[in-house]
């Protein structure tokens, strides 16, 4: 494959015709007697196609592309598990894919948001939920706009939080945001958060609270969970609950009974929601009672009158989206813990860790484990020990070549030469296995063909690609 | 259905493997008290139950045969190709493409969206999308008050009231002070203090502005302030000025128009364009095209990641992680298959028929036409009496415009009107007898 010459650009037809607008109808008026000649666009530089040739673009495209319905894709903490296709087929159903955010007969609709905030709200302990957020990051930024807009109305001033050396990258930049200043926790040797240090932090009385991801980066659930949200507590502050990683957690226990006060989700992992190559997503945020007040408009609420939403609440934050959140992925969502049931759920958590832990236990032989302990949903392996100064970039890409994704590299940040695995409940054992030996098959070349490993991918469409060069002189559209 | 493919021999085998009795044995770590007994939540369903249940559900939801709202949320034609194309699972089960090597076809469509948002716009560079269009904006009045190091924004009247909604969200977040203005107001409140004006073209009333004059006007007063232009449906660049023209700095736009149903507002499409010298600045993913390091051959990847917040942490230029991939490939297919002929047709047929729809209202006694600039396919009208109106297009299967009142409490009796080139004659002319009915029953009420 060459870039050169394949851009749908390049299919242009003098005489393609466009076959998807209707005639035109009605009697015309002259565009130039009520637009204003220097108001209107001259050339469009975008080429009329054949039909057919854009079909075969992008079919092509697709066949150059991997997603989960392609094999394992064991990227860390995002949680690739199999989209369900029954989700897919009524997210396109008229009667949800047709409507107006603005029309009024909407009851569906509301009852739908507001049956699956019950659900979460049962899944997490949480009290309230607002389900407006578009992705995790989206749903972090409007729990710290919460903390922030809670410590404004107790007239206390909070301008710090607390984030473990551990966290995802939105952590830190989502509390910015929201117009904090960041503390970086060290964790201690087991992944953890030690006490110590969170207590001295604390005690300097300007933190407004932390964010924690458990099970953490490292697929570590903190032993001391219920103790570090105590500490945070007795200083006044609030404790954040990063849901990227609640998979494993499911009807085992709930954030809420550790100690947390605010929870975001990402519907497009745990709830099996198409990560769709990069969103659409969701990041439903739920909350305690005491913090209710503060959610985004507009609040969907059930009365004696059925479901009603609440657009006045002037201690909310505000509003964070226009319209509804990602309503066609929260459908999704819904579907996917409708079929799933109280039981399933639990069982998704167990299968997930199951997984993990199998893998785990397999590839610890050959590869470095650096926090060597039972994991939850995913476990961090390491370039430490490899042959021939093979690094994680030579691994990652050489599993390319055998026809899987790679796992999430170069995090969490705590680990040098990090790899991140994350197999989630839908892998078969048998698919496992094949990852398995893949890996094992890579460390032997690493022993004794490592040059192979330093020129990987070589069964790609493409090699490894000049990145430097790309951010240097960046070519961002043709 | 758990969608879990192991049954219990299996796991009793991979259990032997880890070295532990039981699954239990596995949550070691988590404190006995934090355990729960079961979820309170129902069972199961099997697929023709889940989908029994749902279109009960979706029975709620009143789906009409046509529409005349707007106000964000665009009814348009959607190519049958656009559904297929992202119904691809390779493409819609696949993640942000990391691994460019295993994700060449995505990162390629991407880089074609940006291409294709780079040409209609005419703006230097397009990124990869954000969420929608009202977190694009307030995204790009942040990276304003970044670039300028000044914490005041002004937004002009006419920006999609839920847009400004989240715009002021946004700034008490970061300490932006945001001062709402008139346009002829305008003037008064520039100064060296700005970071930028952010305005909507064509506006929440459906006005389309003279871009380049009020570009102008601000560059003068304020010139290092930035301009940052909103829209809410940008089929109307097929015929109109596009934005790259003119002295706007950042162009941002709502894209569900492009190939995205409707789907109670969500998800939808953040487009979000700059020019050249903000590139470094911009949030959000972008898409580059580079040579092997070993060879000749070009491919595609994902460039300037140090902008983004898991490299640059707190330091990063926004908190933004995904994008809309999905959701800009329905766009990329949309805006390909409509071509530039198609592209201008829409547009044509959207202002001809808006226009057309005018033209009739002022026929009927009682109603009276607001915009007095050019308008593309929405635009205000008063009615002699907006409830029957409401309700006559109900009772025609239409879907009524949108009643100012919902958001402009002294607007009473104004309808925001929404014609596209998906409303047929026949739909147009009932349009038209719901007016005149509602004309007449007004003046029936006065007699």
């Amino acid at each position: 494959m060459d870039a050169k010459d394949t851009l749908i650009f390049e299919k242009g037809n003098k005489n393609a015709q466009t076959n998807f607008i209707p005639k035109l109808d009605i009697d015309c008026e002259k565009l130039e007697d009520f637009i204003p000649k220097n108001l209107i666009r001259d050339e469009i530089r975008i080429p009329d196609i054949p039909e057919v040739e854009i079909v075969r673009h992008y079919v092509k495209l697709s066949k150059i592309n991997y997603g989960v319905d392609s094999g394992l894709y064991p990227l860390g903490s995002c949680t690739m598990k199999y989209n369900p296709k029954i989700n897919e087929f009524i997210a396109r159903l008229a009667e949800f894919s047709q409507i107006h955010p603005l029309q009024e007969e909407n009851e569906g609709a509301l009852q739908l948001i507001h049956n699956i905030s019950d659900m979460l709200g049962e899944i997490t302990g949480m009290d309230g939920f607002t389900l407006q957020p578009a992705a995790g990051a989206h749903g972090e930024l409007v729990g710290l706009l919460i903390m922030k807009k809670y410590f404004e109305t107790k007239g206390v001033i909070k301008t710090k939080i607390l984030v473990p050396d551990s966290a995802h990258g939105t952590n830190p930049a989502s509390a910015k945001m929201a117009g904090f200043s960041i503390i970086e926790l060290q964790s201690n040797k087991s992944g953890e958060v030690p006490l110590d240090h969170l207590e001295f932090a604390m005690k300097q009385g300007d933190v407004a609270g932390i964010m924690l991801t458990n099970p953490n980066t490292l697929g570590v659930f903190d032993r001391q969970i219920k103790e570090i949200t105590k500490i945070v507590h007795k200083y006044g502050g609030l404790c954040y609950y990063d849901g990227a990683n609640l998979n494993p957690m499911l009807g085992t226990c709930r954030p809420k009974d550790m100690g947390f006060d605010i929870v975001h989700l990402n519907l497009h992992k745990t709830f099996s929601t198409p990560h769709g190559g990069g969103g659409p997503g969701s990041g439903p945020v739920g909350v305690i009672n005491e913090l209710i007040q503060f959610l985004p408009i507009p609040c969907i609420s059930s009365t004696d009158k059925g479901v009603i939403c609440n657009y006045d609440n002037i201690q909310s934050i505000g509003r964070i989206k226009a319209f509804w959140g990602n309503f066609g992925v929260i459908l999704r969502a819904y579907i996917y813990i409708l079929s799933i049931g109280a039981e399933g759920l639990r069982r998704v958590g167990q299968i997930a860790v199951l997984n993990a832990n199998y893998l785990r236990t397999k590839l610890q032989k050959k590869y470095n484990l650096p926090y060597n302990r039972i994991c939850q949903h995913e476990f961090v392996l390491s370039d430490k020990d490899m042959p021939n100064e093979i690094n994680t970039e030579d691994i990652a890409k050489r599993i390319l070549d055998y026809g899987y994704y790679a796992p999430t590299i170069y995090f969490p940040l705590i680990v040098n030469g990090a790899l991140m695995i994350e197999p989630t409940e839908t892998e078969s054992k048998n698919s496992l296995d094949n990852f398995i030996e893949i890996m094992d098959k890579i460390y032997y070349e690493a022993l004794n063909k490592p040059e192979k490993l330093k020129k990987a991918p070589l069964n790609t469409p493409i090699g490894r690609l000049d990145a430097v060069n790309a951010a240097r002189n960046p070519i961002l559209h043709d | 259905m758990d969608f879990v493919p192991h049954d219990d021999k299996t796991i009793t085998e991979m259990l032997k493997v880890i070295g532990v009795n039981k699954i239990e044995d596995l949550f070691i770590d988590i404190p006995k008290d934090l355990f729960i007994n079961g979820l309170n939540l129902p069972e199961g369903l099997s697929e023709p139950d889940v989908l029994k249940k749902l279109k009960e559900l979706g029975k709620k939801n009143t789906i009409y045969t046509n529409s005349f709202l707007g106000a964000g949320c665009y009814f348009h034609y959607i190519p049958s190709l656009v559904d297929f194309v992202i119904s691809r699972s390779e493409f819609y089960t696949s993640y942000t493409p990391y691994q460019a090597e295993a994700s060449q076809g995505y990162l390629q469509a991407i880089y074609e969206y940006q291409s294709v948002i780079s040409r209609l716009t005419q703006m230097d560079v397009a990124n990869a999308s954000m969420y929608d269009g009202s977190t694009a904006l307030a995204e790009a009045a942040i990276m304003a008050s970044i670039i300028t190091r000044k914490n005041q924004v002004i937004i002009i009247e006419g920006v999609h009231p839920e847009y400004i909604d989240v715009v002021k969200t946004y700034c008490w977040g970061q300490d932006i002070a945001l001062k709402i203005v008139s346009v002829d107001k305008l003037e008064d409140k520039l100064s060296e203090e700005i970071a930028a004006v952010l305005f909507q073209s064509p506006n929440f009333f459906g006005d389309i502005e003279d871009v380049s004059a009020l570009a102008k006007t601000i560059k003068i007063q304020a010139p290092n302030c930035l301009i940052i232009q909103s829209m809410t449906d940008p089929t109307c660049l097929g015929i109109l000025k596009p934005p790259g023209e003119t002295d706007v700095d950042i162009f941002v736009a709502e894209g569900q128009s492009f190939g995205i149903n409707p789907s109670f507002g969500g998800p939808g499409l953040g487009i979000f364009a700059v020019k050249d010298k903000f590139l470094r600045k911009i949030p959000g993913r972008l898409v580059g095209k580079t040579k092997e390091i070993n060879g000749e051959r070009e491919g595609f990847l994902l460039t300037l990641q140090a902008r983004e917040q898991h490299i640059r942490r707190e330091k990063a230029s926004s908190n933004i992680c995904t994008n809309q991939a999905l959701c800009s490939l329905s766009a990329l297919i949309y805006i390909v298959s409509l071509g530039r002929t198609g592209l201008r047709e829409i547009a044509t047929q959207n202002f001809q028929k808006a226009q057309y729809v005018k033209n009739k209202l002022r026929e009927i006694p009682g109603y009276e036409i607001l915009n007095t600039k050019p308008t593309y396919n929405e635009f205000i009208v008063k009615c002699p009496d907006i409830d029957s109106l409401i309700q006559e297009c109900k009772s025609l299967d239409l879907l009524p415009p949108l009643p100012l009142s919902k958001y402009y409490s002294d607007m009473r009796d104004i309808a925001l009107v929404c014609v596209t080139e998906s409303n047929s004659r026949d739909s147009i002319e009932k349009f038209i007898k719901a007016s005149e009915l509602a004309s007449n029953k007004q003046k029936e009420g006065r007699a």
